[in-house]
């Protein structure tokens, strides 16, 4: 077997660093299983925005720069009409937005700019970015708007006959990570078991042959952004709800962009466990990792949070570029 | 068995029986795009019918012969059992045979309708027709590709169903009393064996001869109708027939066909047979595939493989064997199975089997055990065309490497001076088709039938077969030598290739030994052992020294057996080439040509016994780009200990 | 295997023509006038020498190329500007020179993504599994069944095509193209890369597909003794012009030909 030593070193490293504050007792156990957690939870949303991401990348081989852009919108749509209808309603139709847009940006950026360089995609997807973020503020206001899920917010103590002090888990937090999974999960299916999953497979695989066999390209592309759309949206609400939405979403989502490198482009297994390994990395280092190097080199203070995830991207582009799960593509000669 | 037989002497006796005793139950299935398809007992007897009825219609007799040339599907065996329902012969032949050499059978036979299974072999009986004008009838089951032929000996299985079904409108009754014409002493089938020396001869059974035999092994393994066969070998050689078809209509078991010779593997494992048979070859080829796959595991599941199959020959075979091995390995061997032995069976497709057998040549020991380690009930069993197959099988608990078994029951067994092993038992053939000069030859007056392989009994009574009587000589001293059961032996180690054994008429025995190139080749890489080539290798002190471990074991074995304890190899050489069919020194199917091998290397031979330390070799050699060169070496001549025998031993 | 003489009556009317089509790149002519037709039940052949303008040829039928002059009249009618979803829509398939196989995909899927027009359950049905898309997913897999039968790769169902030998991925590459129910097959180059025992299959496969389900087959190859056999009429192209029209022994025949291929200069 071909043993991938930078990879295995990395990966002992991150065990290590993992277990280190449980090893040295530097944690009491329940504190620790809390943090790791709430890393989980992060984590979670983040592979659901890595999750849009990835989708349109294998489909169409455009790196989506909109993406984060897309869960506020979607967030603030939702906000926005809940406050004039019931919540499932304004649900219901922030995703007939959703879709619609996806078919607009269809019908407007792909279309005209299909078989141009990448270059030009990735540049006309930052020009959707800015558009959104404009175009949502004008038709949705730019304050602060609530989300109210219904789910009580106030952390429920949780197996404290295990640990003592038991462990404090917010039930909003438990219950969004179980339908960001359930969602996930609903998303594999479909794309290994139904016909239309075969097809976006097939246009992800060869765009020429996927043609020829008589696979619509460009109603391939609409369901992909469709759905890029759906995921954005739930991730939107949830975090919504949790932080209020803000333009700082758009932000927060951007975290996608390490999580897709750490996990690969073009892997929906990779984007899962990619958020998830970012999501509890960043949370144990601001944790355990802070205070000690606030301590060791007297520094002012910790936000080791908001770059973490980018330094562990950056180590990966150098010793895997394709990610965890990426396909390494061999150029036949 | 609690259903009684008694009385249903023929297979169309027997099948009519199964379709009402057990007329849902399966009796075939097969796989077809991608899904097993069943043929209940009633199904199959109504397609029999049919075809039957058909048959007859196109003008076919009792007595006559129908050639039947295809893989293992349901219609094939259902024409079998059409053409008996008729008192014809059916007549397989191997589905891969070229068209050459299906015309010797149908001249032979004189034979009048074919079935084929599909364009491949309709194409190749069109070929031979003008050598064989007899043949007027040839069905096909797959239209595929042939919708455009418009030979006039040509028609579809469906079009012959058709016009059986009209037959049978018009005289219901026939083919039931056609059927009870019917008796045990008719021909059943002709087998042609391919014959290694001569032509090919028609081996003419009875269904009296086959059924006995299918049910005496029958009820010696208690095989019954939830047993389940995959029908994998070529229909025309007996054993496949044994075992899905005379078998199956004895007991009511269910036979599987597999989707394609390519899929044998993944339908195995679909279907889980509890009753298998594979030529060494075959599980030689598993066992491959077993290992490339665990050289690729991780770490740790390579170790926990090496870790339990240690604990499985050091008690796997015993606790198969039904021995007490104490509680503590009794236990590992349970982890074991949970851990490793169980999904490697699962892999292999031998879950569920009971009785597996392997025969037609010498099994490797390790090989053998490794299978029986593993909790497969692997076994050997001795038989031939002529023969209905089963002479001597392994019962359970007595099961050895290196010998066949005791007899069946109702089988008589005993050798000749020359050691040859002869056999009456009520399997033998009726005769070789149109040719009384090799049936008498071979069966003589007492009714013994003279099987051409040389034995003896062991200790325990069981039959061990060491050579063909033709290649079995004598030493200087009269003692037997029987140079392919010494090679035999020595190529079951991996380090060996291929060997040549000499001794007839000599006072002792001498070898040639061709190295592996690859397993010699990892061996001196492990050890950091530099070589230039073959020759070099070859010609290395190291490998002297391995391969006269190889031999040194192989006589300690040797010694152990009183009968041949004097076939102990004194001498040996590596030969600096490998033999090849090109040169001549193989044939084409892999076997030694020893007579022209030591006529070719006769003064190697000499060198070995006139005591020479070393020999000096010039040879011209075929490259594969079809160039010739020479090449001129040194060869060492090396002794290997010898072993008082085992008797002497005793008496000392 | 050559044909058998029962085939020679089945040809039926003009299912495709081409006329006076021209193609260029920039400044390269990749065609050059070129006309010829293509009878229905027919195996047509489009030969010549390396560069010949052979794969210009078939992507101007699939739609990849649209040539500056020409038409192109299928089932009477002229399509101008179709894209190749449109022709395959219109039951023109094709096969590729150099494999586009899904190739994370198994054979099986990759197979059945060709039944992909034949599929009009909502996405929605499909999503929740409800019973009409199981049931159309049933009834398109027995017809995949029949071809994985049909091209003898039964052992691979499971298989990502990625991993399947060279030879086996143009089988199923015909079998995708195949499980289109095309009324036309485009092949381009399909014996490329095989030895002969696979040209040989590969062959026999061919002339079983026009046999069996009477699919027009218009095949590109740049190996002209592969096609003498099993072809009925041949084209063939130097320099992006046609220089012969005709059964295989005219061709064989014809100077212009034999200069061409022995690459006597113009």
């Amino acid at each position: 077997m071909k043993k991938n030593w930078p990879v295995l070193t990395l990966g002992a490293a991150l065990l290590v660093g993992l277990a280190l504050p449980l090893a040295t007792g530097a944690s009491a156990p329940g504190f620790y299983v809390e943090v790791l957690l709430g890393g989980l939870m992060t984590g979670v949303l983040y592979s659901l925005v890595a999750l849009g991401f990835a989708l349109i990348f294998k489909a169409s081989g455009v790196f989506n720069f909109a993406q984060g852009t897309m869960v506020l919108f979607a967030a603030l749509a939702v906000a926005r009409l809940a406050e004039r209808m019931p919540l499932w309603a304004a649900i219901l139709l922030a995703m007939a937005i959703m879709v619609a847009l996806a078919w607009l940006i269809e019908r407007l950026v792909l279309r005209p700019l299909v078989n141009q360089e990448g270059v030009a995609l990735l540049m006309a997807t930052l020009g959707v970015t800015y558009f959104l973020d404009g175009f949502g503020q004008i038709v949705w206001g730019s304050d602060i708007y609530k989300i109210d899920l219904g789910i009580a917010k106030e952390p429920v103590m949780v197996l404290d006959k295990v640990f003592q002090g038991g462990i404090l888990v917010n039930k909003e937090d438990f219950v969004s990570a179980i339908v960001a999974a359930v969602l996930v999960a609903g998303l594999v299916l479909f794309f290994q078991k139904t016909a239309t999953g075969r097809a976006l497979r097939a246009v992800a695989d060869d765009h020429q042959a996927a043609q020829s066999i008589g696979i619509p390209l460009n109603r391939i592309w609409v369901i992909v952004w469709s759905v890029a759309g759906f995921v954005a949206l739930v991730a939107g609400v949830i975090w919504g709800s949790q932080l209020g939405v803000q333009f700082s979403l758009s932000q927060v989502a951007l975290k996608a962009l390490p999580v897709v490198i750490l996990g690969g482009f073009t892997s929906i297994a990779g984007a899962i466990v990619g958020g998830l390994i970012i999501g509890v990395g960043e949370k144990m280092a601001e944790v355990f990792l802070g205070p000690v190097l606030v301590k060791a080199f007297d520094l002012a203070g910790g936000g080791i949070e908001n770059w973490f995830a980018y330094v562990l991207a950056l180590l990966f582009l150098l010793v895997r570029p394709e990610g965890l799960f990426g396909e390494k593509y061999i150029d036949r000669v | 068995m609690a259903e009684s037989l008694a009385g249903l002497d023929t297979f169309p006796k027997l099948l009519m029986h199964h379709a009402r005793a057990r007329a849902e139950r399966p009796a075939i299935r097969e796989k077809d795009l991608g899904v097993w398809q069943t043929w209940s007992w009633r199904r199959f007897a109504e397609e029999v019918c049919l075809l039957a009825c058909g048959l007859a219609a196109q003008g076919f007799r009792r007595g006559d012969h129908l050639a039947i040339v295809g893989d293992n599907r349901p219609r094939v065996y259902a024409a079998m059992c059409a053409a008996q329902c008729l008192g014809g012969i059916p007549v397989p032949l191997y589905q891969d045979a070229v068209a050459a050499e299906m015309a010797f059978p149908i001249q032979n036979a004189a034979i009048t309708h074919a079935l084929a299974e599909d364009q491949e072999q309709v194409d190749k009986l069109l070929e031979i027709l003008p050598q064989c004008p007899t043949l007027a009838h040839i069905y096909y089951d797959e239209p595929r590709g042939l919708r455009h032929y418009d030979q006039p000996q040509l028609m579809s299985c469906d079009r012959l169903l058709e016009l059986g079904a009209e037959a049978q409108r018009h005289d219901p009754a026939f083919l039931e009393a056609e059927i009870a014409r019917g008796a045990g002493p008719d021909t059943a089938a002709m087998f042609f064996t391919s014959g290694t020396t001569g032509t090919a001869k028609g081996v003419v059974l009875t269904h009296h001869s086959l059924i006995d035999r299918a049910r005496a092994a029958a009820e010696m393994e208690g095989l019954n109708d939830a047993d389940v066969v995959l029908a994998y070998l070529p229909p025309a050689w007996i054993g496949q027939n044994i075992f899905s078809y005379a078998q199956p209509f004895v007991t009511g078991y269910c036979i599987c066909c597999p989707e394609s010779a390519e899929t044998v593997m993944s339908d195995m494992r679909d279907i889980g047979p509890t009753y298998y048979f594979a030529p060494p070859r075959v599980f030689e080829a598993l066992l491959t595939q077993v290992s490339i796959r665990m050289e690729d595991a991780s770490a740790p599941k390579r170790a926990l493989y090496r870790y339990f199959m240690g604990v499985a020959r050091r008690v796997g075979g015993a606790i198969l064997d039904g021995k007490d091995v104490g509680a503590l390995d009794w236990l590992l061997y349970r982890l074991g199975d949970a851990m490793v032995y169980g999904p490697l069976r699962n892999v292999l497709g031998m879950s569920r089997v009971r009785i597996a057998y392997t025969a037609g040549e010498a099994i490797g020991p390790d090989l053998f055990r490794f299978y029986r380690s593993l909790g497969i009930n692997l076994k050997q069993l001795y038989g031939s065309t002529e023969t209905s197959v089963f002479v001597c099988v392994q019962p359970n608990g007595q099961v050895k490497a290196d010998t066949v078994g005791p007899a069946v029951k109702g089988v008589e067994l005993s050798f000749t001076p020359e050691r040859e092993l002869l056999i009456r038992s009520p399997g033998l053939f009726k005769e070789y088709y149109k040719n009384p000069q090799a049936t008498a030859d071979s069966k003589d007056a007492q009714g013994w039938f003279h099987t051409g392989d040389a034995g003896y009994f062991d200790a325990d009574g069981h039959v061990k077969i060491i050579d063909r009587v033709k290649d079995v000589g004598k030493l200087a001293d009269g003692s037997l030598f029987a140079p392919k059961y010494l090679e035999n032996k020595l190529k079951f180690f991996p380090f060996i290739k291929e060997a040549v054994a000499f001794g007839h008429g000599r006072d002792r025995v001498c070898a040639f030994i061709n190295m592996d190139m690859e397993a010699v080749g990892n061996w001196a890489e492990k050890r950091g052992m530099p070589y230039s080539g073959y020759v070099d290798l070859a010609s290395r002190d190291e490998v002297y020294g391995l391969m006269r471990e190889c031999i040194e074991q192989v006589n300690a074995d040797l010694a152990a057996e009183p009968e041949i304890a004097g076939s102990q190899i004194h001498r040996f050489l590596i030969l600096h080439k490998q033999l090849e069919a090109d040169d001549g020194e193989l044939t084409r199917t892999s076997k030694v040509r020893r007579l022209h091998v030591a006529e070719k290397y006769a003064a190697l031979v000499d060198a070995m016994y006139a005591g020479k330390p070393v020999v000096h070799v010039e040879a011209q050699v075929r490259y594969e780009d079809g160039r010739t060169g020479s090449i001129s070496a040194d060869l060492k001549i090396r002794d290997a200990r010898t072993f008082p025998p085992a008797a002497a031993r005793k008496a000392a | 295997m050559t044909k058998a003489d029962g085939r020679a009556g089945r040809l039926g009317e003009v299912i495709l023509a081409l006329d006076g089509v021209s193609l260029a790149f920039g400044g390269v002519q990749a065609l050059r006038d070129v006309s010829f037709d293509v009878r229905e039940h027919e195996v047509r052949a489009i030969i010549g020498p390396n560069g010949a303008g052979k794969s210009s040829m078939l992507n101007v039928i699939n739609g990849v190329y649209h040539p500056q002059q020409g038409t192109i009249r299928y089932l009477g009618r002229e399509y101008r500007d179709m894209d190749p979803h449109e022709v395959a829509v219109s039951g023109i398939a094709r096969t590729f020179q150099n494999l586009a196989l899904f190739k994370g995909m198994t054979v099986l899927d990759n197979i059945m993504a060709g039944r992909n027009l034949k599929m009009h359950t909502n996405i929605l049905l499909q999503a929740l599994r409800l019973g009409p898309a199981l049931r159309e997913e049933i009834a398109q897999r027995e017809v995949v069944e029949g071809i994985i039968d049909f091209l003898e790769i039964q052992a691979y169902r499971k298989t990502p095509v990625g991993r399947l030998p060279y030879g086996l991925q143009k089988r199923v590459d015909l079998a995708r193209a195949l499980a289109m129910e095309p009324r036309i097959l485009l092949l381009d180059e399909p014996m490329a890369g095989m030895n002969v025992e696979e040209k040989q299959d590969m062959c026999r496969f061919v002339l079983d597909v026009n046999d069996h389900f009477g699919t027009t087959i218009v095949l590109i190859e740049h190996d002209m003794s592969v096609v003498m056999d099993i072809s009925d009429r041949v084209v063939v192209l130097d320099y992006g012009r046609k220089i012969g029209d005709g059964t295989p022994n005219e061709v064989r025949s014809s100077q212009a030909v034999i200069d061409a291929y022995l690459g006597v200069s113009h």
